[in-house]
């Protein structure tokens, strides 16, 4: 595999893990809620991808479907579970942990433990500039860059994200000032776990769907976070980039194995230098 | 109800005479599974230490684990290069197997302590090593790579070979009942009560001049140190250790076990541990997959009803 390439597979990865890491970040930023259950969303994601191809509808439908499926069970655990365990901080990873266990389980029972693989939806090549790309892998960049932009016009340019963006600065005086913040959290719920969902899609065709693939996303996402720095958008596309890029550039030049000691040292070092993150302002943590 | 001092003295004695009786039932095979129970037991108790007296949230405590059970399996083997004769006998693999893990703990701990992790981030920090190190353990074939290694020799001390099953299960239940009354000693003790102090506001025992990461990382040590002991008994009492016990599932499981049971009461956590593993060894036949399955939203369900766990509101003196 030449370079280019190479380069572009790295960015594809970023794109993805800034799609997971997005919407685990703006859970957390309004919610105070680090949601474990967050890999097993993208989990289900891809699994609805994995059924609806099974089921002979085609992967576009289970591309359709999925955020919508997703952030429906979002909202129902909302819902159900995460609602009462609001002013209880470190439960609510207790809880979102127990869910992604009983998920994991769950898609186990259903699809048994071993990796299914999905017929490739766009199986052209492209070329261009002298080189040959799989042009699913760029519908999948074009798909995470929309739905980035779309994010940050949510966030930053409507009533919604303004609402959204005062209850991360400060939550009493936004509900004080009459943000219906129970409202916010179930939205904001839903709507990352539809982010969680989407990223889950799009990969599937790229990797054998298991049950563990869920955590494969997790924990480079919320490296990407740590080392961006939470409170801001903007940190995630820094700590995406840098994680996802350090991850796969060392995965390609020596192994996986290597480049996460690799990759998860440096996220250590960098949160001993500068705890807030690399964009961070708050110590919120 | 607060249940008196010497109402919890004689519940404590019971539990103990419980696991001590246990053998005269005839059931070998029961036996030997509660030996292996009582080290996960011990395992419990050691995150209940970091969780629930220091306020640590240490999702991938297997770490400590795995390591002790490997440092203790490569050197009884005779695995470690130099180390030969009496080098790989139980009492330097014991010794050894502490001392790495205190180490590591020691060096995690500063690097994360001093970066100001807590909670959640701490949590996920810890998750996130576990998970690496089973790849590494994984992919390292000098140690076993994904089958582990077997035949790891049986506790020898003085040429007594703790080796029959009796003996092994009472040798078992008296470390554990001596790290018990250590870890309760020790969280009764003024370092005890700076750690609640820490615990319960960290920002008021900072202004009152401790220097709460350095008391986070002693306890990360010690706690790592029990859990590493825990480890190397593992290791001699199954002669087996394989990358699952370091990794990711084993963490999930230790910490079901320390909530379901109660994390702010030791004595809680080490039933936690055993008593559901003892459920899983009956269930586990019964309900096959869908064992992890109930476990988990139990889990939840425990979380969100009962925060101190089953069996920690029996056994607490705390109200």
């Amino acid at each position: 595999m030449d370079l280019p390439v190479q380069i572009l597979n790295s960015l594809n990865y970023i794109l993805v893990l800034i799609l997971v890491a997005m919407g685990l970040a703006i859970i957390f930023g309004l919610m105070r809620v680090i949601n474990m259950a967050h890999g097993e969303f993208f989990l289900l994601g891809a699994y609805t991808v994995v059924l609806t191809d099974q089921a002979g509808l085609g992967f576009w439908l289970g591309l359709l479907l999925a955020p919508i499926l997703v952030g429906g069970i979002g909202m129902v655990i909302e819902y159900i579970c995460i609602r009462h365990l609001y002013r209880r901080f470190l439960d609510t990873i207790l809880a979102t942990w127990g869910l992604s266990i009983a998920i994991k389980q769950l898609i186990i029972i259903v699809f048994g433990p071993a990796g299914l693989m999905i017929k490739p939806p766009l199986p052209q090549m492209v070329s261009f500039m002298g080189i040959e790309y799989p042009s699913y892998r760029l519908f999948i960049m074009a798909v995470a860059l929309v739905t980035i932009g779309l994010t940050f016009y949510i966030f930053l340019k409507t009533d919604f994200g303004l609402g959204a963006r005062a209850v991360i600065d400060n939550r009493d005086m936004a509900a004080v000032l009459g943000i219906n913040t129970r409202k916010m959290y179930r939205t904001t719920f839903t709507f990352g776990s539809a982010l969680a969902g989407l990223a889950g899609a799009v990969m599937a065709p790229l990797m054998s769907c298991d049950p563990q693939m869920g955590l494969g996303f997790f924990i480079p996402a919320f490296l990407a976070i740590l080392t961006g720095g939470t409170g801001t958008l903007a940190g995630v596309l820094v700590g995406g980039g840098a994680v996802g890029g350090a991850d796969s550039l060392i995965s390609f030049l020596y192994s996986p194995v290597v480049s996460q000691i690799v990759v998860f040292s440096m996220v250590i070092v960098v949160i001993r230098i500068r705890p807030q993150g690399l964009l961070g302002t708050k110590s919120g943590r | 109800m607060k249940p008196s001092r010497f109402h919890r003295l004689v519940l404590r004695l019971v539990v103990l005479l419980i696991f001590a009786l246990f053998p005269l039932t005839g059931n070998d095979y029961l036996t030997v599974q509660l030996t292996q129970y009582t080290v996960y037991g011990i395992f419990a108790m050691s995150l209940s230490l970091l969780w629930g007296y220091a306020g640590i949230l240490c999702f991938g405590h297997a770490i400590f684990f795995g390591v002790g059970a490997y440092v203790m399996a490569l050197i009884t083997k005779g695995m470690v290069p130099g180390f030969t004769g009496f080098l790989t006998s139980t009492w330097v693999g014991l010794v050894l197997a502490v001392l790495s893990v205190a180490f590591f703990a020691l060096v995690l701990g500063y690097f994360l302590f001093y970066g100001r992790l807590s909670g959640p981030y701490l949590g996920i920090v810890t998750l996130a090593i576990s998970v690496i190190l089973e790849r590494v353990a994984v992919n390292w074939y000098y140690i076993g790579g994904f089958n582990g290694l077997t035949e790891v020799p049986a506790l020898n001390f003085f040429g007594w070979e703790v080796r029959e099953l009796h003996a092994l299960f009472y040798f078992i239940l008296a470390v554990a009942l001596g790290l018990y009354l250590f870890c309760d000693r020790l969280m009764r003790s003024p370092l005890g009560t700076t750690m609640a102090a820490i615990r319960d506001n960290e920002t008021r025992a900072e202004f009152f001049g401790y220097n709460s990461a350095n008391y986070k990382i002693l306890i990360f040590c010690i706690g790592g140190s029990v859990a590493g002991l825990a480890g190397a008994l593992f290791a001699t009492v199954t002669e087996f250790v394989s990358p699952t016990i370091i990794g990711f599932g084993f963490s999930t499981e230790v910490l079901i076990w320390v909530a379901l049971g109660g994390k702010e009461v030791l004595l809680a956590s080490f039933l936690g541990a055993v008593v559901v593993r003892i459920l899983e060894a009956f269930l586990s036949d019964l309900l096959t997959y869908y064992w992890i399955m109930i476990l988990g939203l139990f889990f939840v369900v425990s979380v969100m009803f009962f925060p101190r766990g089953i069996f920690g509101s029996l056994l607490s003196d705390r109200k």
